[in-house]
């Protein structure tokens, strides 16, 4: 019921930054206040005017304070699409795969704390 | 703790979060903790095509100081019920926030 990261532990998380970056890893270890650390962790950067980028970040830690979304999965089954091995109208399954079109950069969180 | 005591009472419901960075999420209330944090299962981004990178989101957990509404649906929410909560919290006597749990 208490809202924790337990089940996420040593999974591959994708974290919402403060600053509307992407981060994606493996969640290594957290604490109450939702400090984060990463291990092998990249960050996917959008832009409009270039297909995502991915940067190489390894292990990371970000602070609490910066922490916006964490959610699971996010190393994406397949970006390329190859396996289509059921059918498209499966819907959100499908939808796992990474975004790795263009897209406009996504807010830094205003007024925050 | 009233408002903790209040999304209590709507897990398991479709709720919408709007982030402070305007993005908004709707999905089913899974958990809620004392700073508000919010776990939202099966999520879905409000306005796709400007967040295309966001529809991988299924599951997260969302920060409480991030958010910056949580829009409910009105027959979720016994609002006599959150009345009385709030002002048994608020009169002098006994500081209340136990009244929704009672009544559940």
């Amino acid at each position: 019921m208490a809202s924790t990261l337990s089940e996420w532990k040593s999974k591959p998380v994708t974290v919402l930054t403060c600053d509307g970056r992407l981060i994606v890893g493996t969640l290594k270890g957290y604490d109450q206040l939702q400090n984060l650390i990463l291990c092998k962790s990249y960050e996917k950067v959008y832009s409009v005017d270039s297909p995502m980028e991915k940067v190489e970040l390894g292990l990371f830690v970000v602070r609490g304070d910066n922490v916006a979304i964490i959610s699971d999965g996010g190393c994406g089954k397949s970006s390329s699409g190859e396996n289509n091995n059921g059918n498209s109208d499966e819907g959100k399954e499908e939808e796992i795969d990474d975004y790795v079109g263009r897209a406009e950069p996504i807010m830094e969180i205003s007024g925050n704390r | 703790m009233l408002f903790y005591s209040f999304f209590k009472t709507l897990v398991g419901k479709e709720v919408a979060v709007e982030l402070k960075n305007d993005v908004i999420l709707t999905g089913t209330l899974h958990s809620v903790d004392q700073y508000l944090n919010i776990k939202l299962l099966t999520v879905n981004v409000v306005n796709q095509d400007r967040y295309p990178q966001l529809t991988s989101l299924k599951n997260c957990f969302i920060r409480g100081s991030v958010v910056r509404y949580v829009q409910i649906d009105p027959k979720d929410v016994d609002t006599e019920l959150l009345q009385d909560a709030t002002r048994k919290e608020n009169s002098p006597q006994v500081g209340g926030g136990a009244l929704m749990e009672d009544k559940k």
